[in-house]
């Protein structure tokens, strides 16, 4: 049986292409992708209806202006859209919708999702600076070749689970040499398969070239485990407040973060407010006190709130004004804590996020 | 604190510089706490990693000797500080808050604004060489500590931010007393007392005021005259530059939507935006029917209504700190465009931020006969 | 060493409503010896202790957090007591992975039967805290 749709041309033409065809042949009434606007071209999530407007989109553009998973959390969390979209997503972007949608905070009726195994992106400044231009030939020769691209984000060089869970379609990039002349759309469910019916293209039978994702996944491991062990062991408070220390508390952070979906955060919420006499025990007791106070309990706070779902984007690290490494502590100890529920958030929408659920016989040895 | 006194000439004490002038103004604010002017001090001090500054209340003298009154990065813009402190009153501590001239100028707008406390507040600016970026000391601490030392005493403002180049206020004094380091001997260094509050302390630690701090006052004449014209050609270039909404559109077009830039501006104290609350989320019909009225929208759509938006309510109190441009990932500088727009929104009431307590928001208080020019003439 | 010598901690204890708070009131009923290091705080079900609660605590100087509640399947909301299991194994998770003392947390099901078991928990976990001194975030600063 056929399972993926061959179009004979460059991957990224042949996508865009695609969309378009959709467009015009109504299949979808919108397409989410990433797209140039202005004069300075500058790469944004846009919702796109008019087939000529994908002219300038670039799908698989590596930067990640907003995590789109937040972004589709916006459009469709008071109701899944009223016509079919297509949305073009990274993976750890899709995971991050599925959390969201397990919060309630979008619906995934009438999207149909194409994703692609991900090569990652650049951090934010790369597109500020223009340096990103000039990296693209030698990202796609990586991609190609199935080698980690030197200055991605950290959150990217370190990632895993960059073959997406649950996307109607993916798009084969990673290991795919011939990506200038052909591009692959896998489909990997009946929507997916609905999708390409009467499309340009020929059906064929494809995976994924297993062993070379093999042979990835391996270079990204170790490139974890050295950025999880390399950069500075965290050992106790006095690291933390090294570390947060720079912290001015934009919370830029947490505006940011794909699965911090509160409309007011508790950190920015009366609750945490010092009253006059708070202050005054707290600098009779310490001798002095930071203001605003309440920096490390924001973050290990945060961490306590979305660590279970954190899916390691980076976005959070590449909006700091002052750049805390805020991946390697968030998306290690997220993992860390996943570990214990052997839960990989946004894997699977049926699964539970581990703190809604529980089994009766667990953990015993905590209790005492 | 009143609008007079500010053009007036200023009286001063003179006080001698032992060590440094850092060290100086230290003594000054342990001599405060000896003589019970003030409890604690709010002051910036280097974190531990090195590598920025932070506010502490400090209550414990010897901590002060970790203190940088001046330090050359801004972290948190101090009336966010401030705030934080007074925002639910502060009866029992009296707090000396050291800062530079546009964060004692936000405070005094937060105060105009009800989100600070001051009765028990004393502020104390002085002269400012300007702020260096904020990403500076984190990249390297020890250069920017040596490049900004070297500044203060050139006055040498080509490595701070770019609105800080253009600061006309740098030495104004806004709060209850102000330290002037221009037009000193290098010896010493002027105590300016601006309040009753500001004299009090001064009698209370027994430091004369004397006439002698005229070449102070001339030399911050000199200093803001000449700002104020490289600050006057900087905006009209940059107006230019913009010139309609298609180039304030692709300038805004990175915008990421984070509202770094409006978490980190002192006056924007509001706990929930405007444009965070739910009232700019809409139904995915909305979002679509958007996008085919226009064939494809930016999601997030709203960008610069955003910070349009964020100009009218708060504009009229922009301060041109800078802390927005540091704070923005995006690099987009939104201080330079901010504090343009500012300063023609403040010269429409003859308004500037944070100049005197006493002068009310221009958007709370009217005269009958003014402003004719915008009716509508057939009215 | 003297009486006053001996480091008594401040160890902030979440006592549920149904089950722990009586049982560490039967403790006092029956005069059994526990040390005055305990500061109760009465909640009505073990799962309201949000983590950010001992975090809280912890961050504010109190030497030791201790949540009890009643044994599972005692919870008188049912489910309760699981929930805040699964949220307390993951707080010490993080930590453990920070290096911050997850021994200063402890979790424990004391019934309202279970004078003793109180006490002896509160004389335990006493025992450890002192072992491990005082909470060093007692005195920082720049928190
Ligand atoms: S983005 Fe950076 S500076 Fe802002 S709150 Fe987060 S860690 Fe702190
Ligand atoms: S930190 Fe917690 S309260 Fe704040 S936005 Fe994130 S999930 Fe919500
Ligand atoms: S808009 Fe920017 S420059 Fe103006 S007061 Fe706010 S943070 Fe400062
Ligand atoms: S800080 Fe910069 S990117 Fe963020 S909202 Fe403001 S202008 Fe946009
Ligand atoms: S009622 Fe006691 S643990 Fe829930």
């Amino acid at each position: 049986m056929a399972n993926a749709l061959k179009i004979t041309k460059n991957t990224e033409e042949s996508v865009r292409e695609f969309l378009k065809i959709l467009l015009e042949k109504r299949k979808v009434k919108g397409v989410f992708t990433l797209k140039k606007i202005g004069k300075n071209g500058a790469v944004t999530y846009s919702l796109i209806t008019k087939s000529d407007e994908l002219n300038d989109a670039v799908p698989f553009y590596p930067l990640m202006p907003t995590n789109a998973g937040k972004l589709l959390s916006r459009i469709t969390r008071n109701g899944s859209t009223t016509e079919p979209v297509a949305v073009i997503v990274k993976p750890c972007e899709l995971r991050a919708f599925i959390e969201l949608v397990k919060r309630e905070q979008g619906h995934f009726e009438n999207l149909y999702i194409i994703s692609s195994t991900c090569g990652g992106v650049y951090p934010l400044k790369t597109a500020t600076d223009g340096t990103i231009e000039k990296n693209l030939s030698d990202y796609w020769d990586a991609v190609k070749k199935g080698e980690i691209n030197q200055d991605l984000r950290p959150a990217c060089t370190a990632c895993t689970e960059f073959t997406p869970y649950g996307a109607d379609i993916t798009v084969d990039l990673i290991g795919n040499t011939e990506l200038e002349k052909k591009c692959f759309l896998l489909l990997n469910t009946k929507k997916g398969e609905e999708l390409v019916q009467d499309m340009k293209g020929e059906l064929v039978d494809r995976d994924f070239d297993k062993e070379k994702l093999k042979k990835f996944y391996a270079k990204r491991e170790k490139a974890k485990n050295q950025f999880f062990n390399e950069n500075t062991k965290i050992n106790g408070l006095d690291d933390l407040i090294k570390i947060f220390g720079r912290c001015i508390g934009c919370h830029g952070c947490s505006k940011v973060c794909p699965i911090c979906y509160c409309t007011l955060c508790m950190f920015d919420s009366s609750n945490l407010e010092y009253k006059p006499s708070k202050y005054e025990s707290e600098v009779r007791q310490r001798g002095g006190l930071k203001i605003p106070p309440g920096t490390i309990y924001y973050h290990l706070g945060r961490l306590t709130h979305v660590g279970i779902s954190c899916v390691g984007c980076g976005s959070c690290e590449d909006v700091c004004p002052v750049n805390i490494p805020l991946t390697l502590i968030f998306k290690k100890v997220g993992e860390s804590m996943q570990q214990i529920f052997e839960y990989i958030p946004g894997k699977n929408i049926t699964e539970k996020i581990p703190l809604v659920t529980y089994n009766e016989e667990e953990y015993t040895e905590i209790e005492g | 604190m009143n609008k007079s006194a500010e053009t007036s000439e200023k009286k001063g004490a003179v006080l001698p510089i032992k060590t440094s002038i850092q060290d100086s103004i230290k003594d000054l604010l342990k001599n405060g706490i000896d003589h019970c002017v003030f409890d604690a001090v709010m002051i910036p001090l280097r974190v531990p990693a090195g590598d920025s500054f932070s506010y502490v209340l400090i209550k414990n003298k010897s901590l002060l000797n970790d203190a940088f009154p001046l330090p050359p990065t801004m972290s948190v813009q101090g009336a966010k500080a401030v705030s934080s402190v007074t925002r639910l009153g502060n009866r029992n501590m009296k707090i000396a808050a050291v800062m530079r001239p546009c964060e004692i100028r936000a405070t005094i707008e937060l105060t105009k604004l009800d989100q600070t406390d001051l009765e028990n507040i004393i502020l104390i600016s002085m002269d400012c060489p300007g702020t260096m970026p904020i990403l500076d000391m984190v990249n390297e601490p020890e250069k920017t500590m040596t490049l900004f030392n070297d500044a203060t005493k050139s006055w040498d403002d080509t490595q701070m931010r770019p609105v800080c180049q253009i600061c006309d206020k740098s030495s104004m004094v806004a709060g209850d007393l102000h330290i002037g380091t221009l037009g000193t001997d290098k010896k010493s260094f002027f105590i300016i007392p601006n309040s009753t509050k500001g004299k009090d302390i001064l009698e209370k630690l027994k430091l004369p005021l004397t006439d002698s701090i005229d070449s102070w006052n001339k030399k911050v004449k000199e200093n803001s005259e000449k700002k104020l014209k490289k600050r006057q050609e900087v905006h009209s270039d940059l107006k230019n530059k913009i010139g309609d909404l298609t180039n304030l559109l692709d300038i805004f077009s990175q915008c990421i939507n984070c509202h770094n830039c409006m978490r980190v501006c002192p006056i924007c104290s509001c706990r929930l935006c405007y444009f965070d609350s739910n009232k700019v989320k809409h139904s995915s019909e909305e979002y679509l029917q958007r996008a085919k009225d226009k064939g494809s929208i930016r999601i997030l759509p709203d960008t610069t209504l955003f910070h349009m938006g964020r100009m009218m309510h708060m504009s009229l109190s922009c301060v041109s700190c800078g802390s927005c441009e540091d704070a923005c990932p995006m690099s987009i500088p939104v201080a330079q465009i901010f504090s343009m727009v500012a300063d023609e929104t403040q010269r429409l009431f003859d308004y500037v931020a944070g100049r005197c307590l006493e002068e009310p928001l221009p958007l709370r208080t009217y005269k009958e006969d003014e402003l004719h020019e915008v009716e509508d003439v057939h009215g | 060493m003297k009486k006053d010598d001996i480091f008594l901690p401040k160890i902030l204890t979440f006592l549920c409503n149904w089950c722990s708070y009586a049982g560490a009131d039967l403790a006092g009923t029956s005069r059994l010896q526990y040390p005055a290091s305990i500061l109760p705080v009465r909640v009505m079900c073990s799962s309201r202790v949000d983590p950010l609660l001992i975090l809280r605590a912890f961050l504010n100087g109190f030497d030791g957090v201790l949540v009890t509640g009643c044994h599972l399947g005692d919870c008188h909301y049912q489910e309760g007591n699981y929930y805040t299991r699964r949220r307390f194994v993951m707080l010490k998770k993080v930590f453990d992975s920070l290096g911050l003392e997850s021994d200063r947390l402890r979790l424990s099901w004391v019934s309202a039967a279970e004078g003793q078991k109180y006490a002896k928990v509160a004389t335990e976990f006493t025992q450890k805290i002192r072992e491990l001194g005082e909470n060093s975030s007692k005195n920082k600063i720049f928190l």
